[in-house]
């Protein structure tokens, strides 16, 4: 909503300085989004009276005039052919500034063909506008003032270019203000000042009355609550003049004629927008507002054919559509220069259909914009009644005695009581029930005491009537909210809650998380945001889709982080980044098939890494994840993850529940994501994890006794696992064993192919007492026999 | 004897000169003092002698046993004080080569503001809580006031999703959850991810994060709305930091306000970061509107209770003086280990 600050001052005889202005609505809730000077890019344009036109002695084409510019009188040499001395034209000195396109360019004084020109003449177009907005100006040449200006005054003033753009960003609760009117009332409101909307008074000089003119109906009064028409005739059509121009500019709007110029402006001015039809293609001189037949074609006065359906509303005769309500007319209805008579209609239509009317045609229009937010059925009379008077005031032809005016549902004043006590107790103030008394009146909100009893506190109970157009008003916090607007954000109070004292913190998984996310960042990993959303390609069939997507590559919710994680690094790889190591905390979501039934949100830790790392690496760091979790993790050999390298991933479990997967990724996978390098991955889910991880280890004491230690070295079959000789060598070992610990793997040239060398060094203690060498040979014996007999491991020694 | 004494002090004494290795020092000091050393010969011989000469001798061959044994320990100590400045001569480094580092992960900027943010609010007291980013349109819309057909719950906002779901646009839908599970008092945050329709440049992204506050209790008020919010952004941007409230509408709270704070780039003078107005928006906030209450299953005629909302983007990209959004989401291991 942007308006002309001029006129917001004429309407409300406020004159602070516009950024002060800015400042002080901002703080009552009016927010300014911009605030553009018009005219202020225009620098040294004075008015000048032509008193002398001469040819220029050595150029044809040339004139060489003087020119009075109030002070003095300078000398101008010109092409232009369209002045004439008693011209008065728009002057740019020595050094100023006019218009050249989208840019500006400065004005120098200097000769042409040897005479001196101190100045130039300037176009309608080189002070930044067309004829459309001034359609007095010639197509070329020099704007001629069309009234006697005084000389040496300022063009920019007497154009009307001197004036202040203010932009608002009004809240879709307040559609009352996207109207002048509105923005005049929040104004006047804001210093403290009760707005009056300039009364409208008409003359109705044409003989005849409406109701020989025109009738109305309305079939579907639940998206057209009301129907308000008048009519003019004897309709001169001619241009606006430049005060309504100016405004309707300043508004963002482009004059085009007296008729429709007028239907803006009383938009701009009530929020309520209009719409004009010639009558005489109104057959039978009949309004019908109807709902649209299915599959109808009708033509925009834009002359595109549109499809409508059903829900749409129009406005019709018995024999066609003439306009689809609210949205845009009919090429069939619509104004000419011929129109001996034109209806103006000032409706009332449901917003919600209009938005999705238009959301349908892919049509949106300034009519539109304003119903879509809900009008108030009261502003269609008062608006076109304004619309007739300015028709009379701007002698564009003669109002038609009476109104058509089809209102089958009257939209009443509503009363929402309130107790100024339970306000200020809300609000933390101490504001007394004369003072709120007084703010709500200047919002039009009449209040009044109506118990002085104990219900309300000591300030009794109050009612408000709240007008027709503050629909956003149904309860006391409502109005709670309008007091405190306009007794000042500023002045609430600062206190400390008041509340009961609690102490806050993190849940059990939250604190998981944040730990699994510091164990990934000591392993050295760089944490990762990526979209949830992705390509049906990467993710499984029970995959949550989404309806209206931002695109096929976005248009499910991931069941897996793979894709996620690996596009990361491959644009790390692409930008040549080495030694990359990234992790990512985030969820999967997984359907559970039954609609309408939310998806499982799984918690999941997605790692990847490329450069100096290999798979034991990899596994070391999700190890000591683990670990920091007080939690042993089991890891599998498994060779049928597809995008996994088949010898070179594992599962991996917790109590038996599998979590993921470790592993390199399979060739194949690297090479689609066009990294060719060996990629390390691993995909964990954490729910399994949060049920059992400990944020506190509990303390094992340290051992009183020295143990013994035995080095042990076997040969055994290749595709014989660590973990099986762990397992055995763990079987029989009594229970003195204390720890099994792996210190070599060899597979060469000293052994025989199929086979590899194992050794650990295993430590044997006792509890309670220093173990005797004795007992721990008896173990290891156990051991190396278990060994022999299970695995035919062959002991080295 | 006394003689041989004093002989035996002064070769000691040239000796012990010429030795220059611990190892040959040793030797020396076993040849002197050793079980077969020539002062333990000497103190053999110490029999022989009267008993009145007894006890002077005595005393002298003491006092020659410490004076060699000093010699020996003086000279051990120089001959290792040398072997080590050798040594320590021997290990010199060029200290102006660069350090040896370990590859260090480093957390992703947000999550680090949302850390800190998080910190801030549980010092206050605030407990932190979640929800689901699939959401249902009642927790996501209605019951937060936003009745069907409302504008916000367009197309062109909202993503939808089968089964008449959406994804969360805004971290309010916890505060729903919240009500039904427990009751007041009531002090949480929720931060959290959230979605909109919005095509991807320097300042927009269809997934980015909020956090939500609420607070509900009896007699909270919106002086206190405005204690609290002071608390935390003078915490967050530092004392110095001014606030103002303005008037706004959010569907779900009533009074609603948006809160500015005093540019922290100019100070509040005016400048490019907040577009010359001294001021940059940081949250928008509210007393919790009594429909809400009464969808969370709260008497609003008893409780009342107020809520915030901010966007932590753009609080991340403030503060780290990152200038386009998309850096967030990418990975590249040169952003992200700068922080």
């Amino acid at each position: 909503m942007q308006i002309s600050y001029s006129w917001l001052k004429s309407l409300t005889n406020i004159d602070a300085p516009v950024k002060q202005l800015i400042e002080d609505l901002t703080l009552t809730g009016t927010k300014v989004e911009s605030l553009t000077s018009l005219g202020s890019r225009l620098e040294k344009i004075v008015v000048g009276k032509i008193i002398l036109k001469e040819k220029h002695p050595n150029a044809d084409s040339l004139f060489v005039c003087k020119v009075d510019i109030g002070e003095k009188t300078i000398q101008i040499v010109t092409a232009a052919t369209n002045i004439y001395e008693g011209a008065i034209v728009p002057v740019v000195l020595d050094g100023g500034t006019v218009a050249a396109g989208d840019e500006f360019k400065k004005i120098k004084k200097g000769k042409l063909r040897g005479e001196v020109s101190e100045g130039m003449m300037c176009s309608i177009e080189e002070l930044g506008y067309t004829t459309q907005e001034y359609p007095e100006a010639p197509d070329y040449g020099i704007y001629i003032f069309p009234r006697e200006v005084p000389p040496g005054s300022d063009s920019r003033e007497a154009l009307g270019l001197l004036d202040d753009v203010i932009e608002f960003e009004i809240t879709s609760n307040r559609p009352d203000c996207y109207s002048v009117l509105g923005i005049a009332r929040e104004t006047a409101a804001t210093y403290n000042k009760k707005f009056l909307v300039p009364p409208v008074s008409l003359k109705e000089e044409a003989d005849c009355y409406i109701n020989s003119l025109i009738s109305v109906s309305i079939e579907n009064p639940e998206l057209c609550p009301r129907y308000v028409a008048r009519v003019v005739t004897d309709v001169k059509i001619q241009p606006s003049p430049l005060w309504m121009r100016r405004r309707l500019i300043a508004g963002g709007l482009r004059p085009i004629n007296n008729i429709v110029d007028i239907t803006n402006y009383v938009m701009l001015e009530y929020g309520q927008p209009m719409h004009a039809f010639d009558i005489d293609n109104i057959f039978d001189r009949k309004i019908i507002v109807r709902n649209a037949r299915a599959d109808e074609i009708f033509t925009t006065l834009d002359g595109v054919e549109r499809a409508l359906d059903s829900t749409m509303l129009v406005i019709s005769d018995p024999d066609k559509t003439v306009a689809i309500a609210g949205v845009m007319g009919g090429e069939n209805s619509k104004v000419t220069e011929n129109a001996s008579a034109i209806l103006f209609e000032s409706a009332s239509f449901n917003g919600t259909n209009i938005r999705l009317t238009c959301k349908k045609l892919g049509l949106r229009t300034d009519a539109s914009s304003k119903y879509e937010k809900g009008l108030d059925p009261n502003l269609a009379l008062a608006a076109v009644n304004r619309a007739m008077e300015l028709i009379e005031q701007l002698n564009c032809g003669k109002v038609v005695k009476g109104l058509a005016d089809c209102y089958p549902n009257r939209r009443e004043t509503q009363i929402v009581n309130f107790s100024p006590e339970r306000i200020n107790a809300l609000l933390g103030t101490n504001i007394s029930s004369n003072d709120m008394k007084n703010y709500l009146a200047l919002l039009d909100i009449m209040a009044e005491q109506t118990d002085g009893g104990r219900d309300g506190g000591r300030d009794g109970v109050w009612s408000a009537v709240i007008p027709t157009f503050r629909t956003d008003i149904e309860r006391e916090a409502d109005l709670a909210e309008e007091i405190a607007r306009l007794y000042g954000y500023d002045k609430i109070p600062v206190t400390l809650e008041s509340g009961s004292p609690s102490v806050g913190g993190r849940t059990t998984k939250q604190r998981l998380i944040e730990r699994v996310k510091q164990a990934m960042v000591t392993e050295g990993y760089c944490e990762i945001l990526t979209f949830p959303f992705e390509s049906p390609k990467f993710q499984t069939c029970d995959a949550v889709r989404i309806i209206n997507p931002l695109g096929d590559d976005y248009s499910v919710m991931r069941t897996t982080m793979l894709n996620s994680v690996l596009n990361s690094m491959a644009l790390n790889y692409s930008r040549r980044n080495s030694d990359v190591r990234l992790f990512e905390t985030a969820k999967v979501y997984l359907s559970t098939g039954k609609p309408g039934e939310l998806p499982q949100e799984r918690e999941t830790l997605a790692l990847a890494a490329y450069g100096k790392t290999d798979f034991y690496e990899t596994k070391g760091s999700i190890e000591r994840l683990f670990n920091s979790l007080g939690l042993d993790a089991k890891f599998e050999p498994c060779s049928d993850i597809t995008h996994m390298h088949p010898g070179r991933a594992a599962r991996i479990l917790l109590n038996d529940i599998e979590l993921g997967c470790v592993g390199e990724l399979h060739p194949n996978t690297s090479e689609k994501y066009e990294i060719n390098e060996r990629v390390y991955y691993a995909e964990i889910g954490l729910p399994p994890v949060f049920e059992t991880a400990k944020l506190i280890s509990v303390f094992k004491p340290l051992p009183k006794f020295p143990a013994i230690s035995r080095d042990i070295a076997m040969k055994v079959k290749e595709d014989i696992t660590v973990n099986i000789i762990e397992n055995t060598i763990r079987e029989r070992a009594g229970k003195y064993l204390e720890s099994v610990q792996l210190f070599d793997v060899y597979k060469g040239s000293q052994i025989e192919s199929g086979y590899k060398s194992v050794a650990y060094s295993l430590s044997f203690r006792a509890p309670d007492r220093t173990l005797t060498d004795n007992e721990a040979s008896d173990s290891m014996r156990k051991i190396l026999a278990n060994l022999e007999t299970k695995l035919q491991a062959e002991l080295r020694k | 004897m006394k003689d041989k004494l004093e002989a035996i002090k002064r070769s000691a004494a040239e000796r012990v000169k010429e030795t220059d290795s611990l190892t040959a020092l040793e030797e020396l000091r076993l040849s002197l003092l050793g079980k077969k050393g020539e002062l333990t010969q000497i103190l053999r011989g110490m029999g022989n002698l009267s008993p009145e000469e007894r006890p002077a001798m005595g005393r002298l061959v003491n006092d020659t046993r410490a004076a060699v044994e000093e010699m020996l320990n003086n000279s051990k100590k120089h001959i290792s004080d040398k072997e080590q400045n050798m040594r320590l001569a021997h290990e010199k480094l060029d200290v102006t080569m660069p350090g040896r580092t370990k590859p260090v992960g480093h957390l992703h900027p947000l999550s680090i503001v949302i850390n800190e943010l998080s910190e801030l609010f549980i010092g206050m007291g605030y407990e932190v809580a979640e929800g689901p980013d699939v959401e249902t349109d009642y927790y996501n819309f209605e019951a937060l006031n936003i009745p069907a057909n409302h504008p916000a719950k367009d197309e062109q906002d909202t993503f939808y999703v089968e089964g008449g779901l959406v994804l969360r646009t805004q971290t309010s839908s916890v505060q729903i959850r919240t009500m039904e599970k427990k009751k007041p008092p009531i002090k949480i945050i929720a931060p959290g991810t959230v979605f909109r329709s919005d095509q991807v440049d320097p300042t927009h992204s269809p997934v980015f994060h909020q956090l939500e506050g609420l607070v509900v209790d009896k007699g909270v008020t919106m002086a206190g709305l405005k204690g609290s919010l002071i608390m935390f952004v003078k915490k967050l941007f530092g004392n110095e930091t001014k606030a103002r409230f303005r008037p706004h509408h959010f569907p779900f709270t009533e009074p609603s306000a948006e809160m500015d704070i005093s540019c922290f780039a100019c100070g509040g003078k005016g400048c490019r970061v907040c577009k010359d107005s001294g001021w940059i928006e940081i949250l928008g906030c509210g007393m919790v509107h009594p429909r809400v209450l009464e969808m969370g299953g709260i008497d609003p005629t008893i409780y009342s209770g107020f809520a915030f909302g901010m966007g932590l983007n753009r609080i991340a990209m403030q503060r780290y003086a990152i200038t386009d959004m998309r850096l967030l989401f990418e990975g590249d291991t040169r952003f992200l280990q700068q922080f």
